[in-house]
């Protein structure tokens, strides 16, 4: 959500505890799954009429194809277009999208006034050339995390994506969409797990991140991640989304960070470290820990918040909580599913489950939010901005080309109305965390975070 | 033959003139921002509402029509024509706080309204009365409507009461609040089956429009001259 936008999909604590009265009979049981709700709709078994945008994706590494594989299953995407420098990425991707333009130069994609929609998935270091002149040919544009590899052309992304009153501009902090995650983002607020205390998250996969190929410039090119030129390291390129979750979840930005990094494994010629850890101080004492490595693959990628009644521990798209035996009954929690894990229960914890009064039963009975956090966030990309080109559309035809003020205002009404997702303020906040942690790793400095830095004037 | 071809000549430009002069009396207002349109209905688990931020068309009004504030019009008939539409896929289902309520409504209400063979509900207004003058400048004038509503594919004529707002620089606010039925338009109202039970939803749908209309914008280079 972009500041100074009203967020009418803003959870708050009464929605919260009002939701939570059948949940609350589930909570008695130890570990408890947390679920989103879903309004069921009148009339679900009738046509449903979706509408569908020409997107293209530009940059076809193996994310871009993923975004690709991803979007074939999003009812709203139409992939009319996909761009890559390098030929035989093009030809790998062009199976994912048959009928799509393919096209070596990005400027085509933005000619095509078919295509409403882009999403960048090149590297960090080239998204910001792209993603302003996205901006400027009047696309919406989801650009992938963390926005930049400097704060300078994240901040530059983000001032053209403030100025586009008339699009919509997401950051690929996919998880901001995830409605599993934006369910807990009250229940954690709420105070449930007691007063925070802090939270720690890892990214755990051995392997080098390193890509060859017959031509030496072309493997440079593939290996941007492992130059400092090039890139922020693995704080930003994998610690991006757990910092932004953390900051969601405290509804803060950090105010200090330090770190530590070291290159045991790959000295492959590479001067990005392969394992860091950093300590990000929130305000009140509250702090994150993070660590990434390439070296050793244990434990995988997971987040938990901890909290003086209980900790909540997120894997994918499931959450657990696990109470402290002298913590306050909930209520809830009494019928909630639970899950063991070593010595602990943990409490599933599931959109979805605390619906008082649900519609459709078997809606109820299972998480309807089974797909991963990029789907979700691509999904609400186009559905945002389907809407916002419908509205600008609708109002263009309805008042005239000429009357400016009148469309802006319509337009305006549809952009309070977007689905919740990371705009360019999370975007930027998210790359000059990230960016400042790798100089803390690097340096082995403490590295004072300055409010003012996350503001966009 | 010559004398009775100039009479006919002569009445020719007469008539013309005088249809060219009746329609430069006709005033045009178009669809400006600020419109909202909203529907509201009930089912068996809870009402629902969904609304539109734009109303699109034109009302073509004569000289008997009250364009300003305090104009001084007489009860009966005014001479005014229009036509105005609602893009179905521009209405949102919300919640009674007003926070968005679900796209899968929205898909199924479109589905509902037969989106794809015909996108917009159409308004076609074939008489307009006026039943009371504003009783001050800040008051609406009270009118009657009739006209005829298209939804789905299927037309109706309705009669409906609106009120009309002059607002100042031939700009208005045309008020209205009906109540049709959606067996009318031929739309089976929705009663889904399921694990508990049926959801039934009732047949009525309240109607509640204020639509902003003035004269269209001019481009900004134009207007300065």
């Amino acid at each position: 959500m972009n500041e100074n936008e009203s967020n009418v999909w803003d959870f708050n604590r009464r929605d919260f505890l009002r939701s939570g009265s059948v949940a609350t009979l589930m909570t008695m049981l130890g570990g408890v799954e947390l679920f989103a709700e879903t309004n069921a709709a009148p009339g679900s078994e009738t046509k449903k009429v979706k509408v569908k945008q020409k997107v293209a994706v530009i940059g076809l590494g193996t994310w871009g194809r993923e975004i690709l594989n991803t979007l074939a299953v999003v009812d709203e995407a139409d992939v009319a277009g996909i761009c890559d420098t390098y030929a035989a990425s093009l030809r790998r991707a062009a199976s994912l999208a048959p009928g799509a333009v393919q096209t070596d130069n990005y400027k085509t994609i933005l000619d095509n006034k078919d295509i409403k929609s882009v999403v960048i998935a090149t590297p960090t270091h080239q998204h910001k050339e792209i993603a302003v002149a996205a901006l400027k040919a009047g696309k919406h544009v989801y650009c992938e995390a963390p926005l930049a590899s400097t704060i300078e052309d994240a901040r530059a992304i983000a001032t053209a994506a403030k100025a586009a009153k008339q699009q919509v501009f997401q950051a690929g902090l996919q998880l901001r969409a995830d409605p599993q995650r934006y369910f807990l983002v009250p229940f954690i607020r709420s105070g449930a797990m007691g007063t925070s205390l802090s939270a720690k998250a890892q990214y755990h996969k051995k392997q080098s991140w390193r890509a060859t190929s017959p031509k030496p410039e072309r493997e440079k090119e593939l290996n941007w991640r492992l130059s400092k030129e090039t890139s922020a390291g693995l704080i930003a390129e994998l610690g991006s989304h757990a910092v932004d979750q953390a900051a969601w979840f405290f509804n803060a930005q950090p105010v200090a960070v330090s770190g530590l990094g070291n290159l045991t494994l790959w000295k492959d010629g590479r001067d990005v470290p392969d394992t860091v850890q950093a300590v990000f101080e929130f305000p009140g004492g509250v702090f994150l820990t993070y660590d990434a490595t390439l070296a050793n693959s244990f434990d995988g990628d997971y987040a938990m918040f901890y909290g003086t009644d209980a900790a909540v521990m997120l894997r994918e798209s499931k959450a657990w909580l696990f109470k402290e035996v002298d913590s306050p009954l909930l209520g809830w929690e009494v019928y909630a599913s639970k899950e063991v894990f070593y010595k602990e229960t943990g409490i599933v914890l599931k959109a979805n489950a605390s619906k008082s009064v649900p519609a459709n039963a078997a809606q109820a009975q299972e998480s309807p939010f089974s797909n991963t956090p990029l789907f979700y966030a691509l999904q609400v990309f186009l559905k945002n901005g389907i809407d916002i080109s419908t509205q600008l559309e609708n109002a263009t035809t309805m008042f005239g080309p000429d009357d400016a003020e009148g469309i802006a205002a319509e337009v305006a009404k549809a952009q309070a109305k977007r689905r919740p997702a990371a705009g360019y303020l999370e975007g930027l906040q998210t790359a000059i965390t990230t960016i400042k942690a790798n100089e803390a790793i690097l340096s082995g400095q403490r590295i004072v975070l300055k409010p003012e830095w996350y503001e966009l004037g | 033959m010559k004398i009775r071809k100039f009479v006919a000549c002569n009445l020719l430009i007469l008539l013309a003139a005088g249809v060219s002069a009746q329609a430069a009396e006709m005033t045009k207002l178009n669809a400006r921002a600020g419109s909202k349109m909203r529907m509201e209905g009930t089912s068996n688990i809870h009402d629902w509402q969904v609304e539109a931020t734009l109303i699109g068309g034109f009302i073509e009004v004569g000289p008997n029509f009250p364009l300003e504030p305090g104009q001084s019009v007489s009860p009966g008939k005014i001479e005014a024509r229009g036509d105005t539409f609602i893009m179905i896929r521009s209405l949102k289902s919300l919640e009674k706080d007003g926070k968005p309520y679900s796209d899968k409504m929205d898909e199924v209400m479109y589905g509902k309204l037969k989106v794809e063979d015909s996108p917009r509900i159409t308004y076609h207004l074939d008489e307009l009365t006026l039943k009371e003058a504003a009783k001050s400048k800040d008051a609406p004038y009270v009118c009657e409507a009739k006209g005829q509503l298209a939804v789905a594919g299927v037309t109706n004529q309705i009669t409906m009461p609106v009120n009309v707002l002059p607002l100042g620089d031939k700009k208005l606010k045309i008020s209205g609040t009906t109540t049709v039925k959606m067996t009318d338009f031929k739309i089976e109202p929705p009663a889904p089956k399921i694990a508990l039970g049926m959801i039934k939803t009732g047949d009525e749908v309240k109607l509640i429009f204020d639509w902003m209309v003035g004269p269209r914008t001019q481009p900004a280079a134009s207007a300065s001259k």
